[in-house]
Parts: structure tokens; sequence; C-alpha cells
């Protein structure tokens, strides 16, 4: 397989379609189709039954092919939501025609970009300021376009957004009363809630959601019709998507999963692995291996070594991951061997490549771009 | 990938943001700093570009001067930009393993001299199978591990026989020995010139054995930003790797003598309750390993609480009011894991743009 070598582009040795995967050039982001399948499957399935649906929030891969696959197996939208201006740009250069920016978008060149994207998508976006409203609605005017706007609101997570209740309402009116733009609904993000308590899990999540319906209650009431109310996420997907008055939920991270998310959410695999190869075997019970800080991010916590019996990461350093070996893995992993990591986060991950290497049954399938990674603007 | 290209002359309130500055003044004083420091002892600088990431900048390093005229890199796809940026000296510090990289690195050694660092006699094999079977000499410095505990061979006996080893192989050019330091937290000077010595010591422990036994050792490439000072009159060292202190990072600001040159330009974009302000810059764009949050520069009473995936959460107690649209400059705790996440280094000088570099080793982690 060739490829064109870009300027700040990963630059692994491509292998052919149908190469074994531990012939792969490491460090590799190697991603089971059978188990991306498997969990799509399995979230779509739920809200396939249910008025709410899943708006994939394809922040968490940045990866137009998975996107797509999202939408094409049901129970969604029929759009996504990203972060930034850059990541809605690239999708929708990918084909996607209904984006929500589940952000604030408040500088006149993004609020231009936003506009000019508005052109060839349906573009949602998100606001907790009325002056932000208003340039909206000049540069709206401007560009002979209509953007439609959901009010964000600051439920549980130190981040943006308006208190629920009357300054939502309030935003809300402003919104509404703006010229070239479209009131869509309400918006909170409330963060991944990790619990394995069913019950508490439930109890949390109802507690931010509610406020975001009682507030839809209140905007009801004072006349202002409300299509979007958009909450939730991979944690509480289920509980969130059941609630009367909820209409979608941007979940992303069960396509890949994580080991941060993998003990709380048993009905999704771990479907993303970072593959290395041990470069040193200095002493016993240690091995050095060639994925460290650039090809697995240890910002929210350290990969789990998820197949080799007896290995412990130790420690990842710039460019290097430490193994702690013990039993029998000390004694047979040898220069050269290749291993798996599961990243703890797999959002900083994906960022750090430009391809998923996509394989089935052991085998190479597809080489996708990461094309949204680093679209931070 | 991203391309942003703010034209030259754009000053610093018209970015689009969050984006990576290199402030140029800051950066020169760096480069100048080294250049001096080395122009006249027998000890160079080897930059190390998995920090830069760009040859023009590992270029500026060796036009100042003070350099040994190459650069050490950590992948063997770091070293494949470099040599197309035009430099024609490598040494990956790093060992080279696998069979298709072992290729890979003989196809460089075509068209610059490779060098590349080992500490196991079955890998050296290969390396001398593959270089023999391209056609081509590969340099090899034996790794020493001084005090990472990571790579590198932890007794003398065993780095004499693999430079025995090394110099009876053909393909293989025996060069001498490599090794990296750590020293956490934030030394002091004296601290940081006995421990730098101490470690370094063991470097020129081997190379006396090695040399005893009767192979030459040209090269001694060892030490980090932390130790730059002490190797220029440590005898038998010749060069020394430092990388951090071209960009510069927030840990390693006990090294004050060079400027802080990498800072996020960021901007606010939702003051949701009273002192709180939200930022458009994250984790994602920032890095950082281990919780470390960056610092903001130039704002009193601002305070950075919490980095979200991509939004930072700023605290002011009043004394620099926030207000949606405002830009803030952070610097980052950890550099090289910074820029390996941006494509473009907006080059500035007093406030205005002056270049914009694309970051072409940008996840080159093969």
């Amino acid at each position: 397989m060739r490829r064109r070598m870009e300027a700040g582009m990963e630059r692994p040795i491509f292998k052919p379609l149908g190469t074994p995967v531990a012939q792969l050039d490491t460090p590799a982001l190697v991603v089971d189709l059978a188990l991306v399948e498997h969990n799509i499957a399995t979230l779509h399935a739920f809200f396939q039954q249910r008025e709410a649906k899943v708006r994939p929030h394809v922040t968490a891969h940045r990866c137009p092919a998975l996107a797509h696959k999202q939408l094409a197996t049901g129970g969604t939208v029929g759009g996504i939501s990203v972060i930034t201006v850059g990541e809605a740009e690239v999708f929708a250069d990918h084909g996607f025609d209904n984006i929500f920016v589940a952000n604030e978008v408040v500088t006149q060149q993004k609020i231009r970009r936003l506009c000019a994207l508005a052109r060839r998508a349906s573009v949602i976006v998100a606001v907790d300021n009325p002056a932000n409203v208003r340039d909206l609605s000049a540069a709206a005017e401007a560009h002979g376009v209509t953007l439609q706007v959901v009010v964000d609101m600051h439920t549980r997570l130190q981040g943006c957004g308006v208190e629920p209740g009357p300054p939502a309402v309030e935003l809300a009116r402003v919104v509404h009363a703006a010229p070239h733009l479209e009131f869509a609904g309400l918006m909170s993000y409330a963060g991944a809630i990790l619990a394995t308590d069913p019950a508490a899990l439930a109890a949390e999540s109802r507690q931010c959601i509610q406020q975001v319906l009682d507030t839809r209650e209140l905007l009801e009431r004072s006349g202002l019709p409300i299509r979007m109310v958009s909450v939730g996420n991979t944690s509480n997907y289920e509980i969130a998507g059941a609630m009367a008055g909820v209409t979608e939920v941007p979940a992303g991270a069960y396509v890949l999963l994580d080991a941060c998310y993998g003990p709380y959410r048993p009905q999704f695999a771990p479907a993303a692995r970072i593959m290395t190869t041990v470069t040193s075997r200095p002493e016993p019970g240690t091995a050095i291996a060639d994925a460290g800080q650039k090809a697995v991010s240890v910002d929210l916590g350290l990969p789990v070594a998820s197949d080799l019996d007896g290995a412990t990461v130790a420690s990842l350093s710039a460019e290097h991951c430490r193994l702690r070996l013990e039993g029998a893995a000390d004694e047979t992993l040898r220069l050269g061997d290749t291993f798996w990591l599961t990243p703890y986060d797999i959002g900083t991950c994906t960022n750090l490549y430009d391809y998923i290497h996509a394989v089935r049954d052991g085998h190479l399938e597809a080489v996708w771009r990461v094309a949204a990674r680093g679209q931070y603007r | 990938m991203e391309h942003y290209r703010p034209a030259p002359g754009t000053p610093l309130q018209d970015l689009d943001t969050p984006c990576l500055l290199i402030d140029l003044d800051a950066i020169e004083h760096n480069f100048r700093l080294i250049a001096d420091m080395y122009r006249d002892t027998v000890c160079k600088m080897r930059t190390h570009v998995k920090n830069l990431k760009s040859p023009i900048l590992a270029h500026m390093q060796i036009r100042a001067g003070g350099t040994v005229g190459g650069v050490c890199a950590a992948k063997v796809a770091e070293a494949e930009v470099m040599v197309e940026g035009g430099i024609t000296d490598v040494l990956i510090a790093n060992e080279v393993v696998a069979h298709d990289k072992i290729v890979r690195l003989c196809s460089l050694a075509k068209r610059a001299d490779m060098k590349v660092g080992i500490d196991n006699a079955r890998n050296l094999r290969e390396l001398s199978k593959v270089a023999q079977a391209q056609g081509v000499t590969l340099g090899v410095l034996i790794e020493v591990d001084t005090s990472m505990h990571r790579a590198g061979i932890r007794r003398v006996e065993d780095g004499v026989e693999l430079a025995k080893l090394a110099a009876a192989l053909p393909g293989i050019a025996f060069r001498g020995l490599m090794s990296h330091q750590t020293l956490p937290g934030r030394p002091d000077k004296q601290t940081r010139l006995i421990e730098g010595r101490r470690f370094m010591q063991m470097c020129l422990d081997l190379k006396d054995a090695i040399e005893g036994a009767g192979i030459p050792v040209d090269i001694v490439s060892t030490g980090e930003t932390w130790t730059y000072d002490i190797a220029a009159d440590l005898p038998g060292v010749t060069e020394i790797q430092g990388g951090t202190y071209a960009l510069m990072s927030a840990s390693y600001g006990y090294m004050d003598e060079f400027a802080i040159a990498a800072k996020i330009l960021g901007t606010i974009i939702s003051t949701p309750r009273p002192g709180v302000a939200i930022g458009d810059v994250g984790v994602q764009a920032l890095a950082s390993p281990g919780g470390v949050l960056p610092s903001v520069e130039g704002m009193p009473g601002v305070t950075v609480e919490a980095l979200h995936d991509e939004h930072i959460v700023l605290r002011t107690d009043g004394a620099t009011p926030l207000t949606v649209g405002d830009q803030f400059l952070l610097h980052s705790g950890q550099q090289d894991i910074l820029v390996n996440r941006w494509d473009q280094y907006i080059a500035v000088r007093k406030g205005v743009v002056e270049a914009v570099w694309d970051i072409p080793a940008r996840g080159c982690h093969h």
C-alpha cells in the first residue's frame, strides 16, 4: 500500500491489507472491527427502541470512517457532535451534514467559519452568554445563513454553561428573539459519571439531567418551543435515554472504549489498543518497549498491558514504556516481541495518531485516517 | 492535519486560538547561550530533535554554533524527517530492534552519517547483517544506564564485551558510548553538579575499560539540559545531548538561564460564574502527563484550576479581570509531549507573527 507522506504526519511503514497484525510497524493504533461493531450495535440497539436517539460524539475518535459506521447503524439523530469548529469542518468535508458544535464559539474568526460551514451543513452551536448570541446573530445575517442554537447549562462539571432555571430561560429568550438564529433547545455536559453501583449512577445522572428537564418545562410553560435536549454520555446513556424529555445523547467513548471506562461499562469491549515492540531487556524483571507518552497519552492515567500475564506497566517516559515482569512473562518476553497496551483514555490517545489500523480476525482490513486529529481550533 | 498560516505581520491579538507559539527572542537567546558555552570547548552540543521535531530549528542551533554539526533523534521516523530536512549527521539515541526499522535505518545510512544506540548482542548482530546486505556502515554507541533504569547496559564487563563484538562485526563501526540521565524534582546547583558528574563518570569508567581492551572510543555522548554546563569541563565527554533547553518548560524552571520559548495562546470563551473563566484549550492540546497543570503568563492573580479535554478552567482573584474574548498565554509543564500534539509553530517576535513552521516530525513515533 502506497500513501502520500505529508508534513507532520505519522510515518509508519505501511503494510498491505491482509498482513497479520503482529507484523505491523509499531507503535500502532489498532482497532478490532468485530469489537467496534459489537460496541456500536449494543448502544444503538438501545436507542432504536426509544424516543431519544444517540448523536455520536465523534471527538472521541476523530475518525470519519468510524463515524460513518455509527450513523449507518441506526438509532441516531442522523448527525454528529464535535467540540471545535475545525473538527466540524473536517467532518463536513467527509460527508456529514448535521453537525452539533457542543461548545461556545466566540471569536469573530471562528464565528465566520461557523457561518461558512452552515452553508453546506445543518449547524447547531451552544451559547452561554447574551453578547455571544448577538455576535452569532449579526454574523449569520451577514452570511445569509441560519444557525441553530442551544443553551448550554452548568449542572455538574466546572465548565461553560449558564445556571439551570430562570437564567437559562432568560438566555433562551434572547436566542429566540435574535434574527437569523433558531432556538433549538438545551444541552448540559456533566462529564463521565463513573460508578459501579447502578443506583448511585442513576441517582447522580438523574440529579444532573432533571435540572435540564425542569428548565425545559419552564421554557414550554412560557410558550417557547423546544425540540432538542442533549444530555448524558457513554457512562449513563441508558439512564439519560430513558428519561422523558431527553431527545438525544451525545455518546462517543462506547465505540473504542478504554481502560478508564472498561470496568464501569462491561457491555462494551475495549476495541482500540496500541501495539508496541520490546526494544530492550536490560535486566531480569524489566522490559523496555517503543511506545512512550508520545504514542500512548498518560494525561489521565497509565495504560494497561492487557494480554501479558505477569506484566505490569511501571511507567512511561516520552519515548519508552517500562514493564515490570514476573514469572513466565519474564522468562519468555524477548527483544522484538510485540505486546498490547490498552490506553487509559482513548480520546487523548487517538489524538496522537494519523492512522487507525483496522483489523479483523488478526489481519489488517483497512487503514483509516484520524482526519480530525489536532483540530483544536 | 491543521493548516493554519497567519501572514507574517499579524499581531498576536488577531490569531485564531489555541495555537503553539515560539517566542523567537527567547529561542535565539537559548541557542546563543549554547553557542557561547561550547564555542571553544572540546565537548559540543548535539541537539535532541525529539523536543523540536523540526529541521529548521535544528539548523538554527547548528548555524548559531557550539554543536557537533548534527542532531540526535529518538526514532527512525524522526531521523528520516531530519535527513530529508538537510541534516547529515544523526544519532538515534535509542535501540532499533524490529527488522523493518533496521532496514529503514540502513537506507538512511546511504544519505547521512547514521549512528544508533545498542545494549544487546543479538540486536548488534542483526544490525550488522542488514547493514552488510545493504552495503552500508552503521555507527553504534553502547547505551549505558546511569540513572534512568531504562535501556542500557548495567555492568562495565558487559559494555566491554559488546564493544569487542561491535569492533569485530562487518557493517558496523564502533564509535563510543551514550547515556541519558534523570534527576527528579528541582535540584539546587550543588546537587545538580554532584549527581551530573557522578552519572557521567560511569560513562567515562566504561570508556577507560574499553580503551584498556585496545578499542578506541571516539564519542562519549551524554547529558541533558540539566547537565549541559557540567560536561563542558569534564575531560572525555565529547558531546552533550540537550533538548528541552531550546523551547524550555516550567518543569526545568530551575535552569533559569534559559528562557521559555514555547507558549500556548488561548482565548476565554465563557465566564460562567464570578471569578471563573473557561479557555479554549484543554488536555488534548496542552499535554499534562501526571496531571501537571500549566501556568499563566503575566496575569497577576490568575491561576489554573482544572484542565478538561478541550477546556481550561481559570480562576481570578480580581487583580486581572477576565472577559470573554480575552487572550491568555500558558507555559506547559512539559515540553516535547506538548510539541508532539501540534502541527505548526507560529513564530512570533514582540507580539507579531514572523513565520509559520510545520512540525514535520510530529507523530513520528515509529
